[in-house]
């Protein structure tokens, strides 16, 4: 019995060790795909593993349609023939057989456009399933994870509208992911670029002057504070903050004493707010560029097409008027379908990138953001709250670091109440001017 | 606006009455719907406003492009005369093979006429398609970021402004729905609450009558405390994202609240650590305005209405706090942090300023010094949901009457053991069918004795985030989109699956454009603006259902992700998961 009994628990324990190593590897696997770098390779895999299967799915149907369309048209040739051959066999006039000839092509031109809605795109070739093809599919895919959707090409078969719905469920959570992650990486790299390069954050003496200028703003704020804690006369608090720093020396002093405190106290790189207008002006950036880019891939478009095309990509509106791969129609095959993939998969690329973008511009804004929602949900006398909300927009749309600042200590203050309700508006409109002033 | 006459609104604080603080409510409510309402409003404006603009902008551009089609068939039949006319004999081979490379060429002609200068394939030059209700429709597709496609700007200036109209629209359409989608939510959670969980709620009421005999023999010390600790409460309280079912059991839960100061170890020692996290964590968005407006609210409170506030205040209060629409809008995600890390600070100033004054009033009557003492010392490490000195007289009560009812007694018996042991014997899941389970896990406070304290809490009727359970809101969104389906089925002819692809489709906002209301059919004008109509609609509120469901579900699965999460050891960075459901 307890042998046995042992027995067991080691084959169980060896189970349990295996079972507890995969577990540890399916685990580890997991982690790794939802982790920065695998969010990547999973989404570009899912989205690959949607485009072959609506590639099988749909390149059927189209298969189908083209052949439709070519017998539609050699029936209306068929047509076109007899008429002329009882025209012929009488008069022929002009007048006689444009009437006849075009309420036929009145009736052929319904047919086309039937076809067209259905999702015709112009070419004939059988084993050309452009649309469907792994490109085109892949694109479809992708928008139908982005929530775009274009609709230029669209699944026509039961089997590929539940697939599509189904695959959407899965796909938006994970493209959700992707964002946030890639959103977020991308915000902690620009944050970085942007407190090193832009703000020149290496450069000693830069930093210096910050620091500088810094102590010497919360100086004054201390000081606007003090007076406002005073209360009363202005004239004596304005005496009482003279007199601990009357001249320069003493102050120098302290500033530069300071001063190796700020300078030492290394920057978090993370806390830097990157101001809105930078954020905007990335995203027009991006759009232009982009523009530029398939103004020159594609003939037809205009630079107004071409970025009005990627903003409505990249906003998700998706009409799909125009897509890439327009300049398709009425070319030969071997051209075009090599230029089409190619168009395709660069879209595909532009639209990641943008999304991502996006997703970092609003990363970046969120600390804007919180200030914003911090200083409005303060419930102030109205007068200070109209005052503290246009600050506060103010910050968000001047958008300076030290705005931002000041902005957030006059919040802070506020909270703990140090400044009363009678003395508002003067001293807030001195520390603005005050910061202003620098 | 709206905001600037909150601001007014609140300078009723200083005329403390009644009638004053009704009037204040009253006001408050009304502004709150009065924003919501302009809100919508300046929505539909701005559709209007758009429709009028995209029709002005484009139709001239449709009429062209109609005009321009039956010169494309001129154009082929010309081709054909000619091509009849220079063949010397008329063979069938050569002439079919002449005809289908015309046929072909009228074809792309066409296709081309479609996808690029967007014909809908009529040639009527009085259906255009870019009627008012067409670009109505239109602008509605655009800001909802639906695009469906199927008419589409085709002229420069179009295209401009379809640029700039979304850059605006967008913004102002997300926080009208998510605005809508949260009053939904609120509504809808008390709903759920109110009606259908009617038989979950029957317990709590038992247990109410059972302590109601005991209360009679009591009514003299007790009324008096559990009036101010109402009071103390119910402006305490107000931090809650309050619901209104709490008001349901309002008398069952002072009793329950009462347990708690009749503890004096537990909140000594765990209290002032505990509290503030987890009530800033699980109170949510609501917290930073309500925890800046407390001051004031306590001050008032206490000094001047110690037994005005009663459920309909409160509920009152409840109701205008919930629906503060700057708040609303936001993500309860950030503001969180900012909470723990400031809400402290608040919290903190509270309970020394505002309550003093009460509590030496009762202090006077129970005498009990060291109590007295004790808060003196620590006002700055009391919670405002603590109010130490009014612990004294219950602890005396609870003496008193024990012995009066043994099953009473068994339940008190059983609570303070659970209370004061580290280990929670069984949490008591009192009025909550699936949520409270779940809920202790939100907060994952690794401490054991916080999770007698969540319990506890939510006993006493912090039903705040009464969570509605995922299924159920699944179920709501799946049966909108079928019934749409049927909908959309019965009026447009379509095939059920596609219909419901349709809805689905469109309520995802992907919107492909190959179904589309009033297209393809033979298009009657009146018929075709009730369709559109009935499809804006089904698709705005659809939308703002969703947002609601979103609402509704949002803490609750991201919780549950993040237990996924870390039980596979992913676990790094929180907002991953925030940001799938959002």
């Amino acid at each position: 019995m307890e042998r046995r009994r042992y027995g067991s628990r080691r084959q169980r324990k060896k189970q349990r060790t295996w079972l507890k190593k995969c577990k540890e590897y399916i685990r580890q696997l997991v982690a790794f795909l939802f982790s920065n770098v695998g969010i990547i390779g999973l989404v570009v895999g899912y989205t690959i593993a949607g485009s072959f299967i609506f590639m099988t799915i749909e390149g059927r149907h189209v298969q189908k349609m083209k052949l439709e369309v070519l017998g539609n048209r050699s029936l209306y040739a068929q047509k076109l023939w007899n008429i002329t051959m009882q025209l012929n066999a009488k008069v022929m006039t002009k007048e006689e057989f444009h009437r006849r000839i075009t309420e036929e092509l009145f009736q052929y031109q319904r047919i086309v456009v039937n076809f067209t809605r259905r999702g015709y795109d112009g070419t004939d070739e059988l084993n050309c399933t452009a649309q469907w093809s792994f490109a085109g599919a892949f694109l479809y895919s992708l928008t139908v994870i982005t929530t775009i959707g274009y609709g230029n090409i669209f699944p026509h078969t039961p089997v590929g509208k539940i697939t599509t719905i189904v695959y959407a469920i899965v796909g938006m959570p994970l493209f959700l992911l992707y964002l946030s992650n890639i959103g977020d990486i991308m915000a902690r790299s620009f944050k970085w670029i942007y407190a090193n390069c832009c703000l020149c954050r290496w450069c000693p003496g830069v930093a210096k002057r910050r620091a500088m200028r810094r102590i010497r703003r919360e100086q004054k704020m201390s000081q606007a504070v003090g007076s406002d804690e005073e209360g009363g006369s202005s004239s004596k608090t304005s005496s009482d903050v003279n007199i601990p720093v009357p001249d320069s020396g003493p102050r120098d002093s302290m500033v530069s004493d300071n001063l190796t405190a700020y300078t030492e106290e290394s920057y978090d790189v993370q806390t830097v707010t990157v101001p809105l207008t930078i954020c905007l002006m990335i995203m027009v950036g991006y759009i232009c560029g982009g523009a530029l880019l398939f103004c020159k891939w594609e003939n037809h478009w205009t630079f107004l097409d071409a970025s009005y095309f990627s903003f409505i990509s990249l906003s998700t509106i998706g009409f799909g008027d125009l897509v890439p791969g327009d300049k398709i129609y009425g070319r030969g095959i071997d051209f075009y379908s090599e230029v089409l993939e190619l168009s395709f998969v660069f879209c595909s690329i532009y639209l990641m990138l943008g999304m991502a973008l996006i997703a970092m511009c609003f990363n970046l804004m969120q600390g804007l953001r919180t200030l914003l929602e911090h200083g409005l949900s303060l419930d102030l006398d109205p007068r200070k709250n109209c005052w503290f909300r246009l600050r506060i927009l103010g910050s968000l749309l001047i958008s300076s670091d030290r705005i931002a600042e000041s902005t957030e200590k006059s919040i802070e203050l506020a909270q703990t109440e140090k400044l009363d309700s009678t003395t508002l508006y003067c001293p807030k409109c001195e520390i603005l001017q005050k910061c202003d002033a620098y | 606006m709206s905001r600037y006459n909150r601001g007014d609104a609140d300078g009723y604080y200083e005329q403390p009455s009644f009638c004053s603080n009704f009037l204040h409510y009253s006001w408050k409510t009304i502004t709150c719907l009065f924003s919501h309402i302009t809100l919508v409003t300046m929505v539909v404006s701005y559709c209007v406003l758009g429709a009028f603009t995209f029709e002005a902008l484009e139709v001239d551009n449709e009429k062209q492009v109609k005009r321009g089609i039956p010169k494309i068939r001129e154009n082929v039949t010309q081709h054909l005369w000619n091509f009849t006319q220079e063949m010397t004999a008329l063979r069938e081979e050569n002439f079919t093979i002449g005809a289908i490379k015309y046929l072909k060429s009228f074809e792309s002609a066409l296709l081309n006429a479609m996808t690029k200068d967007g014909w809908d394939g009529i040639e009527d030059e009085h259906k255009v398609q870019w009627t008012l209700t067409g670009s109505l429709f239109y602008s509605i597709i655009v800001i909802t970021t639906i695009g469906y496609g199927h008419i589409a700007p085709k002229t420069p200036w179009g295209k401009v402004v379809t640029i700039f109209y979304a850059i605006l629209g967008i913004p102002l359409m997300l926080l009208c729905l998510s605005n809508i989608g949260d009053i939904m939510a609120t509504s809808f959670r008390f709903l759920y609450w109110r009606v259908c969980c009617y038989f979950c709620t029957k317990r709590p009421k038992k247990l109410k009558r059972g302590r109601s005999t005991y209360r009679g023999s009591e009514r003299l010390t007790r009324s008096r405390t559990v009036s101010a600790r109402r009071s103390v409460r119910a402006s305490a309280r107000s931090g809650d994202s309050g619901i209104y079912s709490d008001v349901l059991q309002h008398s069952y839960h002072s009793d329950t609240e009462l347990r708690y100061y009749e503890d004096p170890s537990r909140r000594s020692t765990s209290v002032p650590r505990v509290r503030p996290n987890k009530y800033n964590r699980t109170t949510g968005y609501a917290t930073p305005r309500n925890l800046s407006q407390n001051p004031n609210q306590l001050r008032v409170n206490s000094l001047a209405q110690p037994r005005v506030p009663n459920s309909l205040d409160r509920r009152n209060r409840d109701v205008a706090i919930e629906m503060d629409p700057i708040v609303l809008d936001n993500t309860p995600i950030l503001c969180n942090k900012y909470v723990i890390g400031k809400g402290e600070g608040f919290a903190r100033t509270i309970p020394g300023k505002g309550l003093t004054l009460r509590q030496m009033e009762h202090q006077s009557r129970a005498t009990s010094l060291p109590a007295s003492g004790r808060s003196k010392s620590m006002p700055r490490s009391q919670n405002y949901l603590e109010p130490p000195e009014i612990h004294s007289p219950e602890s005396s009560d609870k003496e008193d009457f024990e012995p009066q009812s043994s099953r009473i007694r068994g339940k008190r018996a059983s609570r303070g053991r659970r209370s004061k042991s580290p280990m929670p014997m069984g949490p008591p899941k009192m009025m909550t069918p699936l949520g409270y389970g779940h809920r202790s896990k939100y907060l994952d406070d690794p401490e054991s004795d916080t999770d007698y304290y969540d319990d506890d809490y939510y006993e006493s009727g912090r039903s705040t985030i009464k969570p509605v359970p995922i299924g159920l809101c699944v179920l709501l969104v799946v049966s909108y989109i079928l019934a749409g389906a049927y909908l959309f089925m019965t009026w447009e002819g379509w095939e059920y699956l596609d219909a419901a692809y349709f809805c689905f489709i469109t309520l995802t906002t992907i919107g492909f454009g190959d179904l589309v209301p009033a297209k393809g059919v033979s298009q009657d004008g009146y018929y075709a603006t009730i369709s559109i109509a009935l499809c804006s609609l089904y698709l705005l509120f659809g939308i703002s259902l969703l947002a609601m469901s979103f609402n509704l579900v949002q803490e609750e699965v991201i919780s549950n992700v993040k237990s996924v999460a870390k039980t596979l050891g992913i676990i790094k960075s929180d907002s991953d998961d925030e940001d799938e459901d959002d």
